[in-house]
């Protein structure tokens, strides 16, 4: 316990220092001529990229998945500028006093619907509801109402879904405010979710959002995982090779993110002054902001609720095909042998995130299955590829003449392995088998990107309504140690019970 | 109660046991001895199918155990066996070493089992450390513990792999005595063994094997006594030899010296032995050397730990004669210093060769 406290401690200090060391201020980029040569921070895929690149070749440009981490980066000073579109950009100046947005805009371009290529049905009764939404003013109504340049909460309309009915599938990336967002209830919210479900309403089918990764939508779309994307998406000429889009129902810009000037952010700063140190004092408002408002602690506890549940039944999979793989791989028969060797020479040679995206996208394209069953084969999978070497070098570890004396004494070989053999090979692999499981559930973190909403996708929509960088990160970090400790230690105490000597010391001790 | 007839086995191209056929009645001890890498081992663990015969048959009470609907689990109850390195339980305890097998194969229940396991723990005087791990014990007290584990069983007859090889010296003789007692008690045991005073004492039969066949089998007094055949007599006597070819007079005589010194270093023979040794060979080789053109001579040295005798064979070929009484010698210094080194010496015709056979005198 003492060393999980002192663990803590390190980390807030470093973090401390970190946060500190970053406030420096410099000088300030006011016209998109100061951004030619400047360090420019734009989202993957998106037409603000293309647009960066285009515009000032000479600049330095960085591509982030989501829009926090890059106004994460240029409040720590690593970017000067950021492109992106004007509803995210808008956000992002409400909620950060020291970013500002330039006046004038990049680029214009439209936000539309996509769809499935060859989906025309649906397209033609899109395009129509669009229509629809556009002459009677429901669509300037929706953007009155989540477009607004102030905080005050958003009203959202009450549309009711038909609860029958073949589900429409909606792909979001919600991590972008005002478009889509998770709300204080974990439902997906925001402008499109609300044109979400006035389509779900107009079409009488009810609707069901699947939240992943921006740049895993289109692939998504096209396995058939999801039916449309509604999440603020451009209709590039780029994505429009891949899949059709909708009329545009919003026109929208590409805009340019900037800090604001030194002497601006320091009379802000200055007014803020309380009783408590300033460090404590923004810690105190991070945690409210990051966990009791809006309820973000249920976000946190539900990914922290998947995250474990994904990484235990991952390792009960991966160890129950491990063992198979195992037998295989010790088996003399050629048959068995090769495959497991395969097996286990792809399985460990490929990124499991990669591993994660193939089975969900390529493998189950069609098949509607639960993400975190996905994300539980793809892991329990990469699991088993070392896990079966673990047991291989457990087993082939126990000396032969225990096998032997086990044969002689009349056991077959099958129980003489269960009797024999087990026992003691348990007993030696539990310390690597602890850190392969370790590390499996610190792999988990990536599951975000099919739409499995674990701890660090929970942290990742915390950070995007509030830009806060480092609270929900340190808080994750502290939640993920948490976890492989307390594992660790069932772990651990599995090892001294199956240490044979710990049972006399306990009888010594009755 | 075991009937082996014509077993062999071979490891890939290596034949190791080439026609065995013994029988094994209840009650007997018999005790395997001879070289190494002559297929003892191996020959105990085809009888269990430890390592499975290429050829033959194994009768258990009359049962064929090579037979494919053999239930080979269950014969194998039925005889036990100790290893060279005794193979306890790393992970149960000295208890649970004993009571695994007669809970989970026999199907006696925990507490008799126990019970049980204790009254063999105190037979092998071991019961204090009953709850104690392997690890914990000494390398004799292990090899007790296997015994007892056998006996847990209740065999029919039980297998010693080498039991004391791996043992230190001062540990071996507190496994043999627990032997001794089971043989004493009537257990049939076959025993492969290096100590051969022991398994003079212990067996009712012992036999010899090398060349993958039982090459001379009968009583202790027969083959530790009067061994028939030569290499059961070479090993009884622990005789170690040398052999040297020469097939010219001008052949390396200091190599030959070297290699006889190597020889003697290593049956730790006092320096004056040695000195004798080099000097009788020399003075023999020189009434050899003349008559060397176009003829080959095989020089053998063969020295008896057991006996403490050195003795030297000459073999040449070439017409009939007594080298040492021919008239090639140009005085009788030579033959004075042969006979004087000499206890005994022999002059034979074998197979069209002259053999002399020079026995060297103890004292020197």
């Amino acid at each position: 316990m003492k060393y999980l406290l002192f663990t803590v401690m390190l980390i807030s200090l470093i973090l401390f220092t970190f946060i500190t060391g970053c406030s420096k201020s410099e000088k300030g980029i006011t016209s998109f001529e100061d951004a030619k040569t400047a360090k420019l921070g734009v989202m993957t895929g998106s037409t603000g990229e293309a647009v960066a690149r285009k515009k000032f070749p000479e600049a330095q440009v960085n591509s982030f998945d989501d829009i926090m981490d890059a106004v994460a980066a240029i409040k720590s000073g690593q970017l000067d500028a950021i492109i992106t579109l004007f509803p995210a950009a808008l956000q992002v100046s409400k909620k950060n006093p020291e970013l500002r947005l330039l006046p004038e805009a990049l680029d214009k371009e439209d936000t539309a619907i996509a769809i499935k290529k060859g989906n025309d049905d649906l397209l033609a009764s899109l395009d129509r509801i669009i229509s629809e939404l556009k002459s009677d003013g429901t669509l300037d109504s929706m953007k009155g109402r989540w477009l607004k340049a102030d905080l005050s909460p958003y009203e959202e309309l009450d549309i009711k879904l038909p609860k029958e009915g073949a589900v429409l599938r909606i792909g979001v990336s919600a991590t972008r405010e005002p478009f889509s967002f998770v709300d204080e209830h974990g439902r997906v919210t925001g402008h499109d979710g609300e044109l979400a479900r006035l389509i779900g309403a107009r079409l009488g089918r009810p609707i069901e959002f699947s939240n992943m990764k921006f740049m895993a939508l289109i692939p998504a779309l096209q396995s058939g995982k999801i039916d449309l994307i509604i999440t603020g998406m451009t209709a590039s000429a780029e994505r429009k090779k891949s899949v059709n889009f909708t009329q545009p129902y919003f026109a929208n810009t590409q805009v340019m993110i900037v800090k604001k000037s030194a002497s601006a952010t320091a009379g802000a700063a200055a007014d803020s002054k309380t009783a408590l140190p300033p460090f404590l004092q923004s810690i105190a408002t991070s945690f409210r902001s990051n966990i009791i408002l809006e309820n973000r602690y249920m976000l946190i506890l539900d990914g922290l609720k998947t995250t474990i549940v994904i990484s235990v039944l991952a390792t009960i999979l991966g160890t129950l095909l491990g063992a198979l793989v195992c037998f295989m791989r010790m088996s003399k028969k050629k048959l068995l042998n090769l495959p497991a060797r395969v097996y286990i020479s792809i399985l460990r040679g490929t990124p499991v995130l990669v591993l994660l995206m193939l089975i969900f996208y390529v493998v189950f394209a069609s098949v509607n299955i639960s993400p975190v069953l996905v994300a539980v084969i793809a892991f329990g999978m990469n699991f088993a590829a070392y896990s079966a070497e673990i047991f291989r070098t457990g087993i082939e570890g126990v000396d032969r003449g225990q096998t032997e004396a086990g044969i002689s004494l009349g056991f077959t070989k099958v129980t003489t392995f269960l009797n024999i053999v087990l026992p003691q090979t348990v007993r030696r692999i539990l310390p690597v088998y602890k850190g392969e499981f370790i590390s499996l559930v610190k792999m988990t973190s990536i599951v975000g990107y099919i739409a499995v909403q674990d701890l660090t996708k929970a942290s990742d929509i915390i950070r995007s309504r509030t830009f806060d960088a480092f609270f929900p990160l340190v808080m994750v970090a502290i939640l993920y140690f948490l976890i492989s400790w307390l594992l660790m230690q069932s772990l651990e105490y599995l090892e001294r019970k199956t240490d044979p000597k710990s049972k006399r010391s306990k009888v010594a001790c009755a | 109660m075991i009937q082996v007839e014509h077993l062999s086995k071979k490891f890939g191209d290596l034949v190791v046991l080439k026609d065995i056929t013994i029988e094994i009645k209840t009650g007997e001890v018999i005790a395997i001895i001879g070289p190494s890498g002559t297929g003892k081992s191996t020959f105990l663990r085809c009888l269990n199918l430890l390592d499975q015969p290429n050829g033959g048959s194994i009768a258990i009470d009359g049962v064929n155990i090579l037979d494919a609907k053999a239930n080979v689990p269950k014969i194998r109850q039925k005889m036990n066996m100790v290893f060279q390195s005794f193979n306890l339980f790393s992970h149960l305890s000295v208890m649970e070493n004993l009571t695994l097998g007669p809970i989970k194969l026999r199907g006696i229940s925990p507490k008799d089992a126990e019970l049980k396991a204790m009254e063999l723990l105190k037979l092998v005087g071991l019961a204090e450390k009953a709850d104690n791990y392997p690890d914990e014990l000494s390398g004799g007290q292990k090899q007790r513990v296997a015994i007892a584990r056998c006996l847990a069983m209740d065999p029919e007859i039980i297998l010693f792999d080498e039991p004391t090889s791996a043992l230190d010296p001062t540990m071996v003789s507190e496994v043999l005595s627990v032997i001794r007692r089971l043989a004493k008690e009537g257990m049939t045991m076959a025993i492969v063994t290096h100590e051969m005073d022991f398994a003079r004492d212990v067996a009712n039969r012992v036999l010899y094997m090398d060349e993958g066949l039982i090459y001379e089998e009968g009583t202790p007094q027969q083959i530790f006594e009067t061994p028939q055949k030569e290499k059961t007599q070479a090993f009884i006597n622990r005789v170690r030899s040398f052999t040297y070819q020469i097939s010219s007079p001008d052949y390396d005589l200091y190599a030959m010296n070297a290699e006889i010194e190597n020889f003697c270093e290593k049956q730790i023979l006092p320096k004056k032995t040695r000195h004798s040794l080099l000097l009788l060979v020399e003075e023999l080789l020189q009434i050899y050397t003349p008559g060397l053109h176009g003829t080959r001579l095989d020089l053998a040295i063969a020295y008896s730990e057991k006996k403490e005798t050195l003795q030297l064979t000459l073999e040449s070929s070439g017409e009939a004669a007594n080298p040492l009484e021919s008239n090639f010698l140009p005085d009788e210094l030579g033959l004075t210093i042969i006979r004087n080194l000499a206890e005994d010496i022999e002059f034979q015709r074998v197979n069209d060769k002259n053999r002399l056979t020079v026995l060297m005198r103890k004292t020197l």
